[in-house]
């Protein structure tokens, strides 16, 4: 049998039921992690105060659990698996610990990661936000993270559902700069199942970390705390949309600790999914409206220019179609109600404006294409 | 000594002729009644005999045979009743054979010698090739239906029996009932306020006999523009009405005074029905289901995505061939089912969704699963699918009344009227090799086709169902030439794309 290193004894450590980063933290701060190993094996894993709160309100029966499951634990078959499934593992000060992780307020105790930790030389910002969002979030963030990432800027985010998994769609799209995805669960538990491509992709062209070994389920706790990490990696976090108790917020309340820059996208204030972002600016965010504003913000100022509007104008008739249709979706029912045209005075708009690739419709709902 | 009393049987919405034979011999006294007949039907040699005992007939205490011919027909209900007792009076010399010539009976006796109703009376006499068929007193509307026959009606058999020996005249039928002055006026369209695309959408599946799907919101407003859509179909005549007829008697429903079907049905079943509830069956005897009951009408789903799924797809067939064949072992029966589908879903299961807005508060999957119900096939055989919105508070309060039913019905009629010119009942059934010849497109028009089947938006076959649209929307306007690009446009923006593949987010 081979020699476990301490990366191997914390891996295992970290797969333990509720061990989250704090209390993985208080253990490998009073004992090495082998040590750790045999005093959670043996029943004494809240021995000491510092553990000990950590698991309040009641230390004596998690470290009762810890016991039971460590007992089923094979460390070195742990430490194997990490081993073929190419997941480095890396402690705090130790070789490959992104080093502005290391002077966190909360640091990770572990990072798990799979790719080339080289991606994360570089500026960096994050682009969160809703897993609900809108046709426009989505192309925000698509354009956002292509946009960036052509710039040389690390796109880092989540790699979930909606406004994350487009950033990233976006920063593969761009062949720029490498993305960073931090996710929940281990690297082997593909969450969302959606997203097991992206996922792929994201490992073979950046990084992809986490705080988790493998096998771990996403389970709910691991969100915010996977957020407070994208928030202590970027310099900027950008919020795409978000709903009022949005999972963004925990993002944007980590970044603020942290004295990082938050950067908001403005929405219609009619849209339930903007009115956390609109909320932000209303408190003196600075607004996001393209990649440059980013830009600027990090001090850059240089994006390629979009190329030149080649649609073909909206003639007599299509024009008060597409002034009705405003900026948010509309049904065929509602730019009836709204122009006061008959429909099939607005059928024939709508489809003159969709050949001239003005408009764009999905599910019956009618939305501008940008 | 032997008599043959004609009668008749239900199979389906159809009568089948049947001889009740009834023998009277010498032997040990017994009553057995042969020929297939089901539980009802061999409860009524009881039946029979009390009914005859309480008028103060005889019992004769001789051998009696009943045989219902074609004995491989098998029968139900209690309808031979009243044949089987004419037939064992005259058979026991009780009545002139004479007396009984030329005369069918249907009806159910009562233990006290009353005759009862039986479902079925329009099918029934419509089977009965005699002149007079005699039928209990409130048969005697739906029994005038078909119009072959001299109906004649007896409330008890001491009342029949009497008129049969002519010593007292044949009772009187019960006077129609007064037929109210509105035909049971109909919710009108004027009612529906706002909502154009709605109306516009409901006015074309009236004229063109399409399927239509409303999604929206609660209280946006599906329900009420569905129920006004047979207040705008052309009132049934000829061969529909007597069908329709047919097909409600024939399933107990309750008929209109005149007796005559001549509303389009409007049958709205409720999600829980069942697959055989919906396309009809049954084991002993068969019964229409609602879709047939809807035949020539509207067969209005309500909630539509929670109907169960094999359900929904059991209306695939019926839909396409406007029949539906039921087999049982016993049996197989076809039924009429030509009906407009009309159904009504909430785009997911909260309501608000759609995804456009970002107000839905359903998990993916959940809408997913949700959208599922619908199968792909299912979905295609809607021409018209329509996303209703709430109207806004300004034309619900203030906005001026809608147009009313009545100038949308005549152009409905009027739309009709060029199909029929065409050959085909309504512009959904015209055939596809037809359409270049009856739906020929402008220049406008192939080009706005052309562009939808190039960026992959429209397939083959939704190009035939667009033009089937577009023709009916140009008939709408009176317009019976090539069909324009305005038209198009139009039946495209009614064919909105309800449940995609979920873009991966």
């Amino acid at each position: 049998m081979t020699e476990v290193p301490p990366e191997g004894w914390a891996a295992a450590l970290a797969g333990l039921p509720g061990m989250g980063p704090a209390r993985l933290r208080a253990v490998l701060g009073v004992w090495a992690p082998e040590e750790a190993w045999a005093h959670i094996a043996a029943g004494s894993g809240c021995s000491r105060p510092v553990v000990a709160l950590t698991c309040r309100p009641d230390p004596a029966g998690t470290a009762a659990l810890w016991r039971v499951a460590a007992r089923k634990v094979s460390v070195a078959g742990t430490w194997d698996a990490h081993q073929r499934a190419g997941v480095a593992v890396s402690l705090p000060g130790g070789p490959g610990f992104p080093a502005e992780l290391h002077l966190d307020l909360e640091p990770p105790a572990i990072v798990f990661s799979r790719g080339d930790t080289a991606a994360l030389d570089g500026r960096r910002v994050a682009i969160v936000g809703t897993r609900r969002c809108t046709r426009y979030g989505r192309d925000v963030a698509f354009e956002l993270g292509r946009d960036l990432a052509s710039s040389g800027i690390r796109v880092v985010s989540g790699l979930a559902l909606g406004v994350d998994g487009a950033a990233h769609r976006g920063a593969l799209a761009s062949c720029g700069a490498p993305p960073v995805a931090v996710v929940g669960s281990g690297l082997d538990v593909v969450y969302p199942p959606a997203h097991r491509a992206l996922w792929e992709q994201v490992a073979g062209a950046g990084l992809l970390l986490s705080e988790a070994p493998l096998g771990a389920r996403p389970e709910p706790w691991r969100f915010p705390v996977r957020n407070r990490v994208i928030a202590a990696l970027a310099e900027v976090v950008v919020v795409v949309e978000s709903a009022e108790k949005g999972g963004s917020r925990h993002t944007v309340e980590a970044a603020m600790v942290r004295d990082r820059v938050v950067m908001a996208v403005p929405g219609s204030v009619r849209s339930p999914v903007s009115s956390y972002t609109n909320g932000l600016l209303a408190d003196g965010c600075h607004p996001v409206r393209d990649a440059l504003d980013v830009l600027v913000a990090l001090g850059l100022s240089t994006v390629p220019q979009a190329p030149a509007d080649l649609r073909p104008e909206p003639g007599p008739e299509e024009a008060p179609v597409l002034e009705a249709l405003a900026w948010e979706p509309a049904t065929f029912d509602d730019l009836c109600a709204r122009s006061g045209h008959s429909p099939g005075q607005i059928s024939v708009g709508l489809a003159r404006l969709q050949a001239g690739g003005w408009v764009v419709e999905r599910a019956g709902w009618w939305e501008r294409a940008t | 000594m032997i008599a043959t009393i004609p009668s008749a049987t239900l199979l389906g919405v159809e009568g089948t002729p049947v001889a009740v034979e009834v023998h009277v011999s010498n032997g040990l006294p017994c009553f057995t009644v042969v020929g297939l007949p089901d539980a009802s039907c061999r409860e009524s040699r009881d039946r029979v005999r009390a009914a005859l005992l309480s008028s103060g007939l005889p019992w004769s205490l001789k051998r009696v045979t009943v045989n219902l011919a074609p004995s491989s027909v098998r029968k139900g209900g209690a309808g031979l009743d009243l044949p089987i007792a004419v037939g064992l009076l005259v058979a026991s010399d009780q009545l002139e054979a004479e007396a009984v010539a030329g005369c069918g009976f249907i009806g159910e006796l009562g233990l006290d010698g009353s005759i009862r109703r039986v479902p079925g009376i329009v099918p029934l006499v419509a089977a009965l090739s005699t002149r007079v068929v005699v039928v209990p007193p409130d048969c005697f509307t739906e029994a005038s239906v078909v119009g072959r026959h001299k109906v004649r009606v007896a409330g008890t058999l001491t009342e029949l029996l009497a008129a049969l020996r002519g010593d007292a005249p044949w009772p009187d039928p019960p006077a129609a009932a007064p037929v109210p002055p509105e035909p049971a006026s109909l919710p009108d369209l004027a009612d529906v306020r706002g909502q154009a695309v709605g109306r516009t959408a409901v006015e074309v599946a009236a004229a063109g006999g399409h399927h239509l799907l409303l999604s929206g919101p609660p209280g946006a407003g599906k329900t009420m523009l569905a129920r006004r859509l047979p207040g705008l179909l052309p009132p049934l005549e000829g061969d529909d009405a007597l069908t329709a007829t047919r097909i409600h008697s024939a399933a107990a429903v309750a008929l209109p005074p005149g007796g005559l079907v001549v509303r389009p049905p409007f049958r709205a079943p409720h999600h829980g029905a069942s697959a055989v509830a919906l396309i009809g069956g049954g084991t002993g005897y068969m019964r229409p289901g609602e879709i047939s009951l809807s035949h020539c009408g509207v067969l209005f789903m309500d909630e539509m995505c929670e109907f169960p799924a094999a359900v929904l797809d059991a209306l695939r067939q019926p839909i396409e061939e406007g029949v539906v064949r039921v087999c049982r072992a016993r049996a197989t029966v076809s039924f009429p089912a030509r009906f407009l589908l009309v159904g009504a879903t909430n785009p997911c299961p909260c309501g608000e969704g759609g995804s456009g807005t970002g107000a839905c508060r359903c998990p993916q999957a959940a809408r997913q699963r949700y959208n599922r119900r619908l199968s792909g096939p299912l979905l295609d055989r809607f021409d018209l699918r329509v996303l209703v919105s709430r109207p806004d508070a300004a034309s619900v309060m203030g906005g001026p009344p809608g147009e009313g039913s009545a100038p949308v019905a005549a152009r409905v009629a009027a739309a009709r009227e060029l199909a029929l010119e065409r050959g085909v009942r309504c512009n959904a059934e015209l055939p596809a090799s037809g359409l270049d010849a009856l739906a020929p497109l402008t220049s406008g028009a192939s080009r706005v086709l052309e562009h939808r089947l190039r960026s992959g938006l429209l397939s083959a076959r939704g190009v035939h169902r667009i033009r089937r649209v577009a023709r009916t929307i140009a008939d709408l306007g009176g317009l019976s030439g090539p069909v324009d690009e305005a038209h198009v446009c139009l039946a495209l923006s009614l064919r909105a794309e309800l449940a995609p593949a979920e873009a991966a987010a």
